[in-house]
This record gives C-alpha cells, sequence and structure tokens, in this order.
C-alpha cells in the first residue's frame, strides 16, 4: 500500500451564497487548491465530488461539476454519506490511489442548501433517519441530536450551562475565520436565552444550513514530492456504520458507537493514540455532539467531555485544541463540504499556515465527521 | 391507501409488512417471528436475517416499557408543524425491544424522565392515519 499525501487544498467562503451555484461554489474550491499546489487540471487523473445530493437542484452533481472543473474525459463520480460525504470521499480516492489505478486525485466537498427553506431542509434530514419507522413522527437532526443530549444529562448530570461552552468556544475561533458563515462571537448568556429548536437544544447550539465547497488534492507519494515540498500525509483511515435507526441501537444512549469504532481503526492505522494528537476537528453539529465526540475519541472518559471543556483543554494552547477554525457551529455545515473542510483546517496547522490560530509545533491531527444521526462516522489522522 | 397510513405524516407506502396496519386497527401492535428459529422482530421486519427460506408469523406484543430518552421538538418539517411542539421518545419495552414513538401530549412533561415507566398504546390520527406512542 503507497503513501498518500495532500498536496493541495482550497475552501470557499461558507454562508448564504445567493451569488453563486453549486458548480461556481465547487469551482471556487477547486480553482483555490490548484493555486495551492501551484498546478492546472492536465495533472488530475480522476475527481470525486462529495454532496449528499437530495438538498442540491442538480440531481447527479459529479456531471455538471467535473464539466465545469474541466475535469473531463477523466473519470468522475459522485459520494454520499450525508454529513460524512467528502470524509469518505478522501477514503475512496486514497484507496484508488494507494491502489496505483489514478496517482493524482481532487475530492470536491460541495453543497448548495439555502434554496431550500430550514423547514424544507429538515424535513429532507428527518428522512435520513429510518424513514418506514421514524421519519412519520417528525424527526429532524436536531431532534436526533437532542435525544443523546437528554441521555446525557441524566446520566452523567452534564447542564444546558456546559453544553453552551461549545458554541461560545467554537464562535470565538470562528471570528478568525474569514471563510466561516458567523463571524461574531457570542456569550453563553446569548446561547442560553436563544429559541428552543429541540429540547433542550436552542438556535445557537446548532449548525446552520449553509453553501460552500472544500476540495483536497492527493497524490502518491512519488507524485506528492514532485508537487510539493509540504506535503500532508494521510496516516488513518476510520470508518464504521450503525443503525440508522436509533431503535436499532443499543446502550444507554450517551455515546456513538460507530465514532469508537472509526476511531478505533484509525488510531491503529495511523499508531497513534489519543493523547498524540496535537489538533483535532471534530463534528460539531451540534454542542452536544462535540461533547460526545470528546468522549467517543477518547480525549476525555465517558462524561467527562464537559471537564475537558471547562477546564480550556479544547481551547487554543490547551491539551488539544478543537475546532479553532470555528468548527461547523461557525462555518456553517454544507453537508457534502464539512469533511473536506476540516481536513482543509488541519492542513494549514500542519504546514504551519494557519496564522492568528496556528497550534505551535503541529505534527498530527485528526478530523472527525459523522454522517446523518451517526449511521456513518469517519475518523481522519494527519501527519505533517 | 398502503402503509403511508402509518405514522403522523408517512412516507413509505408499499412493504411486506402491510399485516401490521390491521392489527393496530385492533388496537394491538404486533412484531414479528419467525417460524424456524423462533427470533422475532419489531419494528416487524419480513424476513429473518438467519433463516431467509423460513415463513414468519405475527405476535402481539403487550407495549409495557420504560423510558430512555427523549425531546420536545420545536421545529418542525412542514407536514408537522400543525403538531408543534410535540415529544418524541425512544423507550424499551419488556421483552427488550426499542421502540422510536412519539409521546403522547397527555403524559405530564415536569414528570418526563429517562427510566419513566410508559406504555406503547395505539393511536389514530385525523387523517384515519394509525401508529403508535407511549403513555
Ligand atoms: C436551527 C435551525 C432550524 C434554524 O433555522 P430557522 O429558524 O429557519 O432560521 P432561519 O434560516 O430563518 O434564519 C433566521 C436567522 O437566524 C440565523 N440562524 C439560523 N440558524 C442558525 C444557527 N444554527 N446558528 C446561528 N444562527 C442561525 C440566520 O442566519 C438568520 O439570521 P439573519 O436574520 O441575520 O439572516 C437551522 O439552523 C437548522 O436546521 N440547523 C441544523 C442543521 C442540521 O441539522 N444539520 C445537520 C446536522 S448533522
Ligand atoms: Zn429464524
Amino acid at each position: 500500500m503507497g503513501r498518500v499525501g495532500i498536496v493541495g487544498v482550497g475552501h470557499s467562503k461558507f454562508g448564504k451564497r445567493n451569488d453563486a451555484s453549486l458548480r461556481e461554489l465547487a469551482f471556487e474550491a477547486y480553482g483555490a487548491a490548484l493555486d495551492d499546489a501551484d498546478m492546472d487540471s492536465s495533472n488530475i487523473d480522476s475527481s470525486v465530488i462529495c454532496s449528499a445530493t437530495h438538498y442540491d437542484k442538480q440531481r447527479s452533481p459529479a456531471g455538471v461539476v467535473a464539466e465545469y472543473l474541466g475535469l473531463n474525459p477523466q473519470p468522475t463520480f459522485n459520494v454520499e454519506a450525508a454529513c460524512a460525504s467528502s470524509a469518505v470521499g478522501l477514503r475512496t480516492a486514497w484507496a484508488l490511489v494507494s491502489s496505483r489505478l489514478h496517482d493524482v486525485m481532487t475530492v470536491v466537498g460541495v453543497q448548495k442548501m439555502t434554496e431550500l427553506s430550514s423547514e424544507e431542509i429538515q424535513e429532507l434530514m428527518g428522512r435520513a433517519g429510518d424513514v418506514m419507522w421514524e421519519s412519520p413522527f417528525g424527526t429532524t437532526m436536531p431532534a436526533y441530536y437532542a435525544m443523546y443530549a437528554t441521555a446525557h444529562m441524566a446520566r452523567f448530570g452534564t447542564t444546558e450551562e456546559q453544553m453552551a461552552l461549545v458554541p461560545v468556544k467554537n464562535r470565538k475561533y470562528g471570528s478568525k475565520n474569514p471563510n466561516a458563515m458567523f463571524q461574531k462571537p457570542i456569550t453563553a448568556e446569548e446561547v442560553l436565552k436563544s429559541r428552543p429548536v429541540a429540547s433542550p437544544l436552542k438556535l445557537f447550539d446548532c449548525c446552520a444550513n449553509a453553501d460552500g465547497a472544500a476540495c483536497l488534492i492527493i497524490a502518491n507519494a512519488e507524485k506528492a514530492r514532485k508537487l510539493t515540498d509540504r506535503p500532508v500525509w494521510v496516516a488513518g483511515l476510520g470508518l464504521a456504520s450503525s443503525p440508522m435507526s436509533l431503535a436499532g441501537r443499543k446502550g444507554p444512549m450517551t455515546s456513538f458507537e460507530v465514532t469508537k469504532n472509526a476511531a478505533m481503526s484509525a488510531y491503529q492505522m495511523a499508531r497513534v493514540s489519543p493523547n498524540d494528537i496535537d489538533v483535532a476537528e471534530v463534528h460539531d453539529s451540534f454542542s452536544i455532539t462535540e461533547i460526545l465526540n470528546y468522549e467517543d475519541l477518547r480525549f476525555a472518559k465517558p462524561g467527562g467531555g464537559t471537564r475537558l471543556l471547562e477546564k480550556g483543554e479544547t481551547e487554543l494552547g490547551g491539551k488539544i485544541p478543537v475546532n479553532i477554525d470555528g468548527g461547523l457551529i461557525s462555518k456553517g455545515h454544507p453537508v457534502g463540504a464539512t469533511g473536506a473542510s476540516q481536513l482543509f483546517a488541519l492542513t494549514k496547522q500542519l504546514r504551519g499556515e494557519a496564522g492568528s490560530t496556528q497550534v505551535d509545533g503541529a505534527k498530527i491531527g485528526l478530523a472527525q465527521n459523522i454522517g446523518g444521526i451517526g449511521m456513518y462516522s469517519a475518523v481522519t489522522i494527519l501527519k505533517a | 391507501m398502503g402503509f403511508e397510513k402509518f405514522g403522523r405524516f408517512g412516507y413509505v407506502s408499499q412493504t411486506k409488512i402491510n399485516p401490521l396496519l390491521s392489527y393496530l386497527e385492533k388496537g394491538q401492535i404486533a412484531a414479528t417471528r419467525c417460524k424456524k428459529c423462533g427470533r422475532t422482530y419489531f419494528p416487524p421486519r419480513a424476513e429473518c436475517l438467519d433463516d431467509r427460506q423460513s415463513a414468519i408469523e405475527w405476535v402481539v406484543l403487550d407495549g409495557k416499557g420504560s423510558l430512555i430518552t427523549f425531546t420536545k421538538v420545536f421545529f418542525a418539517p412542514p407536514a408537522f408543524q400543525p403538531e408543534t411542539p410535540y415529544l418524541l421518545g425512544l423507550a424499551e419495552l419488556s421483552n427488550g425491544f426499542r421502540v422510536f414513538a412519539p409521546v403522547s401530549p397527555s403524559v405530564d412533561e415536569k414528570q418526563l424522565k429517562p427510566g419513566k415507566e410508559l406504555n406503547l398504546k395505539v393511536a389514530r390520527g385525523s387523517r384515519d392515519n394509525l401508529f403508535y406512542w407511549l403513555e
């Protein structure tokens, strides 16, 4: 198995992008990645377009995106794994490159959501739960995660005040990220007073729907070294699945088995332990999700996620800075683009290019990306 | 009308487990059981995972359960807005099955917490739709 390196990354501005269509968003990120890698499309052997396509007006978007990016006649196809689409896209491309079928590939995560209203989006997201046995009762993504929050609160005494520390932290760093949808910090009081969405989650506990794109260009080791003097290596890839239905899952609903399994594979493949991680991006779709992720990734013991937050260990300067690009809560969550956005942030960190949010001497980074209500979870470990 | 009759607002119309609707009509909640190995499935499924050629039979459940977790939904998809806010719960039934279901508005919310004993009962909606909820 050959090593695979990231040689270029690009990111569009995330948010309500009523100035741009799906293909144009994709081009912003792809163009930036080409500039970053200092190459042109003729070097790219194949593309993977990652999008949860039910939100896009375009059906089978790989077709039009590859055309607009100038990537015909090279192979292209779509990868969908809900919110984890582009992490799974990287896994797919990694396999194609390390098998030597292709030498250089691009992974484009892109989503155009805001042509739909939040109500329409939540109707579609609710159907990313079990459509026979759960969606007919009015499920939404906030409702599903809220059920994990209720269980965590009952079992570990977690409070809404503690959960509010997540958006306060992430929005603070989001204010330093020019690509983020929200660039204004918020206070715990604002979070606690915001309108209820699905109890105990309130507006500012939630990520927002957004338009945007993020792009990675990867290459085999030989090409990577030729193309750049600062490749970032894909060291660990973990992916697991869980029953889609909540009723099909076991245990007290205070953790995601799927993330624990994905983390185990990724740590093993990268030959690292949670202590070795210098900087992390975790899926903060909701405040509670970040707390569960700390525990499932073994940054904290079960029930200990809130302590880690309170002690500031996941802040810049703490033991393991998490989501210091602002996370989904600041950046917005253009479903298919989010995984690549996390890997964009890690690549910048591991190259030492993260500016005012640089983690000193970061060598190993971890990104964790949940799909839907946790039927998929991907953990990716990168090394400088 | 097919299986979309199931739920507050059903999506799937065609399935092999349609007989569930006739049990709900009678006020009963039913699971399927493999005639060969006896493995029981709830929500019902039409084939045994282990014995794909075996027939299944229907068995009625008693519906006793205890709440694992819940939420109150304020922001709902369009079809569910008339009933907003509403409660959703996940419960474990006495025979070990888990069920995802609405919590009936007749349950005192202040009493609602994980561990609370609730019963899964048949409910009927205003459009002649049928489902179950926790009360
Ligand atoms: C929480 C939510 C339902 C709110 O939607 P909404 O009530 O329709 O809000 P609107 O889109 O009408 O926006 C109203 C305002 O609130 C802001 N806003 C919306 N969602 C926000 C959020 N999550 N955080 C902060 N601000 C938000 C909007 O920017 C807008 O601000 P403006 O008036 O200054 O333009 C929506 O953000 C949502 O569905 N979030 C969850 C997305 C999700 O589940 N993703 C998958 C996770 S796995
Ligand atoms: Zn059987």
